[in-house]
């Protein structure tokens, strides 16, 4: 089987190369992509240029996922973590897709090379410098991939709205139909579930929630100013607690002994979804004493929170929802 | 026929047997050079490859995998090989013990612990990581000689020592990563592990020439280590300065060691075993570092391949060496023993 | 009384001060009256204050006295068996044995959580050093220290490279695992200590009876020998002894070293080469370690906490160094 796909490549490649290019069948259903020139102005403020619009197109986990949520399927995906297991690539069919890497720092070039990339699509990170898939620490062929086609990418941070129109007009200046109303269900979708969240939180005015994340050791707690989702929150008007001492090496969290697990008490406790489960409260409340302390906590008023992987409207709509249920059936005053 | 024809006939055959076997050797490590270039997701041609390498031809997409890809992975494998054989070999004819390898008396892990410091605390990478990875290699040498080498370093005494060392230096890399916040931490694993895919190119680079002065130098530092072979006693009669040269060859095999880690990370066992296995091929003729330095190369290039392509997974170089390395160890344990050279 | 009855009554009170600080200070503010009333059963049952110092501390503390006792014992045990001033569990693999069934319970059983695998981590220590010492046994004079030790890193680089591809390949393996390394005694509590304190005290009883044959053993073992000693015997009961304390220490509470390795040296200090006196001058001297620098690391940080693990390495660094250029470990 590996000996036939690696024939298989070997063989598209030289005769693509042949061919230059030039009789293609597009893999992306963008079919209809204007011929170009094209230039896209991405989160780093650089402005990249081609003389055609690029259509065979590497992208990140969640960005690949932006972009097929827009009707672009890209050629190749690279993630952090097996397809199987990532949030946003799970429940998608990726069919046709070349899968060049399933674990952080490592992207498979040689095969990313062998589908002649005319554009990369990766977050741009602010604070490190550098698109997913290319920060410091990596293996030095990964890094590689950027002399492969240009790269864009949507600045990371400070907002999930802003990365998921970050990534409508990417898709739009690549050719897709983002009116289209089979496509833009999902952004109408999303824009109903907001003003829902926004209803359900103001007609609770002194409800307060807090983003927490339970381990072995110690209980961490979310800074949202570095948490994007938990900034949108804020701005759709629910009042996600600021931690007062956030860790200064790591200003994502501040943590807290378990000493000290009832240092706030919100209304909501807003659950890291990578070890978030049904039953996780109760267990956790067997486990560690100090668990049902916090109010909450004790009331089993806790609802998973996305952290820091959500792309699109798409997913975005389906977890407001989940919050919005929580809000609607949170106590604004048990944690006072 | 006089006793100094017999003599001289013996050094005759013993030269002879050296060449060939570091000749084959090196004609071995050449050809796995250019294998690891050849295998991958675009497999290629030795032709195609050897081509490329020596810009004879140019193709985009071909010298794009060759040169871009693969070469600094491959040129990392052959030049981190060679310095841990040679390195290897040194200390074990320096201590005159077959397990005196670098990585089992503390070196290795005092250049990983530095590394680690630099990456996790100070924020570096590059060059600076070698250059801590070489300062924190001599630092460890350094208390390995004050703790140990006062009663000679030929007894067990330095290896328990330097045992002892080694596990110390290992709990403080378990907590300068505990201290490693994510991002870090995710970059110190990687590193921790082992891998000659992850060579920075500067780092390389150092090495590449080091090596180049190194190794020659070493190996012209081979007789005086023949001499000191013989005994101390008898290498003074020769006239040799027994402390400097003994001095000199750790310091090159130090600092060896040293830019291998900080190029590759700590790759256990490449050290401990190149040497033992050249000096089987080289029979009589055996302590030749050139020798032990092309087997070191071959050994890695051959657990790199191992480690990329023969796993259902791409592995770090690391897990090969060591999963391969430990039998052989208790192996050696076992021989050792037999001999009556334990306790 | 002797002199060093003395010592060791003096450092069995200082044990219990410790361990009344390690009850009364933590990441929490909490007076001392209001501990003093919890403790006596007087105190609101049902506030935060209490559950913190009945169910967190206390627990907390016993099994500091618990492990610091074994650690201490474990790591004189094997310096004066193995004949080795530099000899710790560490060096005979156990963290490496107890990491790879972690790793192994994480990846193919899917277990999770502390409490769970404390018991593949126990497996695992004692498989390690069982191995270790089945290794080192083979051959005509058994199980030297060199060989022992040898065999210790070879048994550590090769579960360590097991261990290595089997993370690399699963996110949350890595996790759990980067969690277990950290040696601490934090969010352990009852049935942690009720699991393994029955093996930490059979142990710390049993190692009492070692003292003798060690003393024996120190002389050498043609003199061991010579004075009527089973040497291959006495090693095997003294490496049990190890597997059991140092097994169910690390499963409890991951990696500690330092504290195996530094009190022994101290305790020899304090009281002679006598086994008979390092063996419970280390089983409290240990514990009064292990706890103090708890302690410092609840306090230091809080309402953070520093694990004890890297308590003990920024403050164990600098008093093995300075053991090492006193020379007593020379002399060991």
């Amino acid at each position: 089987m590996r000996a036939w796909r690696t024939f298989l490549t070997v063989a598209i490649l030289s005769v693509a190369l042949t061919a230059c290019g030039a009789e293609d069948t597009p893999t992306s259903s963008a079919s209809a992509a204007p011929a170009g020139p094209w230039s896209f102005t991405d989160g780093s403020g650089k402005e990249v240029k081609a003389d055609q619009t690029p259509t065979r197109i590497i992208a990140h986990a969640g960005e690949a996922a932006a972009l097929i949520s827009f009707g672009i399927k890209p050629v190749g995906i690279y993630s952090d973590e097996p397809v199987k297991t990532d949030p946003n690539l799970k429940n998608l069919d990726l069919t046709g897709i070349e899968i060049l890497g399933e674990e952080w720092g490592k992207i498979d070039v040689e095969k990313a090379a062998s589908l002649r990339p005319d554009l990369i699509v990766a977050d741009w990170w602010p604070a490190e410098k550098a698109n997913s898939g290319l920060e410091e620490g990596v293996d030095e062929k990964s890094k590689k991939i950027a002399e492969l086609a240009p790269i864009v990418g949507i600045s990371q941070g400070k907002s999930i709205v802003e990365l998921a129109e970050g990534y409508e007009a990417l898709a739009k200046s690549l050719g897709a139909k983002v009116d289209d109303p089979a496509i833009a269900a999902n952004k109408k979708r999303f824009e109903e579930s907001v003003a829902k969240f926004k209803a359900a939180v103001a007609a609770k005015p002194n409800l307060t929630a807090l983003a927490m994340s339970p381990s072995d050791d110690k209980v961490y707690v979310a800074n949202p100013e570095y948490a994007p989702e938990l900034l949108d929150f804020q701005k759709f008007g629910l009042q996600v607690i600021n931690p007062d001492t956030p860790d200064p090496g790591f200003p994502y969290w501040e943590n807290l002994s378990w000493e000290n697990a009832d240092k706030y008490q919100p209304d909501l406790i807003l659950w890291d979804s990578r070890n978030y489960t049904d039953k996780a409260n109760a267990e956790w409340g067997a486990k560690q004493p100090t668990w049902f302390k916090i109010k909450a906590a004790q009331a089993g008023a806790t609802v998973s929170w996305p952290a820091f992987w959500m792309h699109t409207y798409g997913d975005f709509a389906t977890e407001l929802d989940k919050l919005t249920t929580a809000v609607t059936a949170a106590n604004e005053n048990i944690g006072s | 026929m006089s006793t100094t024809d017999t003599l001289r006939a013996t050094r005759r055959r013993r030269g002879l047997r050296s060449v060939t076997v570091t000749t084959a050797l090196a004609a071995v490590a050449a050809g796995l050079f250019v294998f690891t270039m050849m295998a991958g997701s675009m497999r290629l041609t030795a032709t195609e490859v050897v081509m490329s390498v020596l810009h004879l031809r140019t193709d985009p997409s071909v010298d794009f995998v060759v040169l871009g890809l693969r070469l600094p992975t491959a040129l990392t494998g052959l030049t981190v090989g060679l310095a841990l054989g040679a390195s290897g070999t040194i200390f074990q004819q320096l201590l005159r013990n077959p397990l005196a390898s670098p990585d089992f008396v503390g070196i290795t892990s005092g250049a990983g612990l530095a590394a680690i410091t630099g990456i996790v605390l100070l924020h570096l990478g590059g060059l600076w990581i070698s250059g801590l990875a070489l300062a924190g290699a001599l630092v460890a040498a350094t208390i390995m000689y004050l703790l140990a080498w006062r009663d000679g370093v030929s007894g067990y005494r330095f290896i328990l020592i330097g045992i002892g060392v080694a596990v110390f230096l290992d709990g403080l890399i378990g907590y300068m990563l505990t201290r490693a916040q994510l991002f870090e931490a995710r970059q110190a694993m990687h590193w921790l592990t082992g891998s000659v895919g992850q060579a920075d190119t500067h780092e390389l680079q150092l090495l590449s020439y080091a090596l180049l002065v190194l190794l020659p130098l070493a190996v012209l530092l081979q007789r005086q280590l023949r001499a000191l072979e013989l005994g101390d006693d008898t290498a003074r009669a020769l006239g040799t300065r027994t402390e400097a040269s003994r001095a000199a060859l750790l310091a090159v095999a130090v600092i060896l060691v040293a830019l291998a880690v900080a190029v590759a990370g700590p790759i256990v066992f490449v050290a401990l075993i190149a040497g033992p296995v050249a000096n089987r091929l080289l029979g009589p003729a055996a302590g030749g570092i050139a020798a032990a330095a092309l087997t070191g190369a071959a050994l890695l290039l051959t657990a790199d391949l191992v480690a990329v392509h023969l796993m259902p997974t791409p592995l770090p170089t690391g897990v090969v060496t060591g999963a391969v390395g430990a039998p052989y160890l208790l192996w050696l344990l076992a021989t050792t023993n037999r001999r009556g050279a334990g306790g | 009384m002797t002199r060093r009855t003395l010592g060791l009554a003096l450092l069995g009170g200082v044990l219990a001060v410790v361990a009344f600080l390690s009850i009364t200070l933590g990441s929490r503010d909490i007076g001392l009256s209001e501990v003093l009333r919890a403790l006596g059963g007087t105190g609101d049952t049902g506030s935060t204050n209490s559950t913190v110092t009945l169910e967190l501390r206390v627990p907390r503390t016993l099994l500091g006295i618990l492990v610091g006792a074994a650690l201490g014992v474990a790591g004189a045990v094997l310096q004066g068996v193995t004949r080795n001033p530099l000899a710790d569990a560490g060096i005979m693999g156990i963290n490496s044995g107890a990491a790879v069934f972690v790793v192994f319970a994480v990846t193919v059983l899917g277990v999770r959580g502390a409490g769970v695998y404390v018991w593949f981590a126990f497996a695992g220590a004692i498989g390690a050093l069982v191995l270790v010492y089945a290794v080192a046994s083979l051959g005509r004079e058994g199980a030297t220290p060199i060989k022992l030790a040898l065999a210790g890193a070879a048994v550590t680089a090769g579960l360590g490279s097991l261990t290595t591809g089997i993370v690399m390949t699963n996110v949350d393996a890595l996790n759990e695992l980067r969690f277990w390394q950290v040696g601490s005694l934090a969010g352990r509590y009852y049935p942690v200590l009720t699991g393994v304190a029955p093996f930490l005290i059979l142990g710390l009883i049993a190692s009492l009876g070692l003292g003798r044959v060690l003393n024996g053993l120190a002389l050498g073992e043609d003199v061991a020998r010579g004075l009527g000693q089973r040497v291959g015997l006495t090693r095997a009961a003294a490496f049990a002894v190890v597997a059991v304390l140092a097994g169910a220490a690390t499963a409890a509470c991951g990696p500690i070293v330092f504290v195996g390795l530094v009190v022994p040296h101290v305790a020899r200090f304090l009281c002679g080469p006598d086994y008979r006196w390092i063996l419970p001058y280390s089983m409290l001297l240990a514990p009064i370690a292990l706890l103090l620098a708890d302690v410092l690391g609840r306090i230091l940080v809080a309402p953070d906490e520093l694990q004890v693990g890297v308590v003990l390495g920024v403050i164990g660094a600098p008093v093995f160094v300075g053991i090492v250029r006193y020379g007593r470990m020379a002399e060991a």
